[in-house]
């Protein structure tokens, strides 16, 4: 698998304000609960790209596709390339 | 539009529209509804100016963002010889376009939005409790084509804002939007709302568009394929950036934006160019609220 799931954890657990008092977990709603904001999403599309090793097409992103760890993991990491956004 | 315009409609080619008659009541008596909408909330009026100086758009970055949609405010350089110049020969009678020459420091930009100036105007205040605002102006976009009453260069939007916490936003968005949804049923107008993401520069590489798809937040009520309302939820984007706090914290704000000139296009879309066949958006809301 050419990804680092750890490597996104890490650089999520930098980036992300107000985390609540049980930390980061993968079902923490990282947009919607303001943990991130806009400013960081380039940066996550860039880290994703070099973690899989492929780019990603920015115009079939979809509503709830960064919405959480998990969510992230399953669409951009875990996924066979045909089944990528 | 059916090929025919309604009587009172003075249309420019160059995105511009004027109103007289039955037309223009009708659209005084939309923005009278949308102003009983705001009454629901006690929403503070506010008249701005029809330029923003671009420096407090600079916070929020809106040149960056929306360069294609900009118009400036610009004027002749007074200096030296620079207004006989343009004199002796100041435009084209063919085409219309001016001919500028040096042009003195541009600092306005025609009001984009609305919604900008009530940000600007309470820049740095802290607040104890919601806000609601309500405001018109006529905006100006930039556009490669123009059509009347749907897409024009200038156009009349009307906002109501909140401020406030973000439970307090969402719920005036999401009540402003149960409102809008009747309004519409009881014109006679479809209530499709859609999430849309706003019409940024280079959007494939605008933090803000790329936001917008993966987490919505702005939701558009379309007649067709025409936008003719909008609820905007910003989060702290403009509590940030312009330094209204509540409680330590930058304050969240949301609008819900009208364009008057599109209502105006549902209405005699649906009901004719005959203005005795229109319904009154006044009564309409009435019935709503009834």
């Amino acid at each position: 698998m050419p990804s680092d799931p750890d490597e996104l954890h890490s650089w999520v657990l930098r980036k992300a304000r107000d985390l609540p008092p049980e930390g980061l977990t993968d079902d923490l709603p990282l947009l919607a609960g303001r943990h991130l904001t806009s400013l960081h999403i380039p940066e996550l599309i860039l880290l994703l790209e070099r973690l899989r090793r492929r780019p990603i097409d920015v115009e079939q992103l979809c509503a709830g596709d960064f919405r959480d760890l998990a969510t992230i993991r399953a669409r951009f990491l875990h996924a066979e390339p045909g089944e990528l956004a | 539009m059916t090929g025919h315009r309604p009587p009172g409609l003075r249309w420019s080619d160059l995105g511009h529209a004027a109103f007289s008659g039955p037309l223009r009541e009708l659209a005084h008596a939309c923005d009278e509804a949308f102003r009983g909408m705001a009454a629901r909330w006690s929403a503070d009026a506010e008249d701005h100016a029809a330029v923003v100086a671009a420096a407090d758009l600079a916070p929020i970055g809106y040149l960056r963002s929306f360069p294609h949609l900009a118009t400036f405010a610009t004027a002749l350089d007074p200096e030296g010889d620079n207004l006989s110049a343009f004199a002796a020969d100041p435009s084209d009678a063919r085409t219309g376009a001016v001919r500028l020459t040096g042009l003195a420091a541009t600092t306005g930009v025609l009001t984009p939005a609305a919604c900008y100036h009530v940000y600007i105007q309470h820049r740095g205040e802290e607040f104890t409790g919601p806000r609601y605002i309500t405001t018109q102006n006529t905006c100006f976009r930039r556009e490669s084509h123009y059509q009347p009453l749907r897409r024009q260069h200038s156009f009349r939007m009307r906002e109501i804002v909140c401020l406030g916490t973000r439970e307090e936003v969402t719920a005036f968005l999401d009540e402003n939007r149960r409102l809008t949804t009747r309004l519409l049923t009881a014109l006679g107008l479809p209530d499709d709302w859609v999430a849309a993401t706003d019409p940024f520069f280079d959007p494939a590489h605008h933090p803000g568009y790329l936001a917008q798809k993966l987490q919505p937040t702005k939701h558009e009520a379309r007649y067709g394929d025409l936008a003719v309302a909008s609820v905007n939820l910003h989060e702290d984007h403009f509590g940030s950036a312009y330094h209204m706090r509540r409680d330590g914290r930058a304050v969240s704000s949301g609008c819900i934006a009208f364009g008057i000139e599109r209502w105006l296009f549902a209405l005699v879309d649906r009901w004719g160019t005959e203005h005795t066949g229109w319904p009154d958006p006044r009564d309409a809301l009435a019935e709503v609220l009834a």
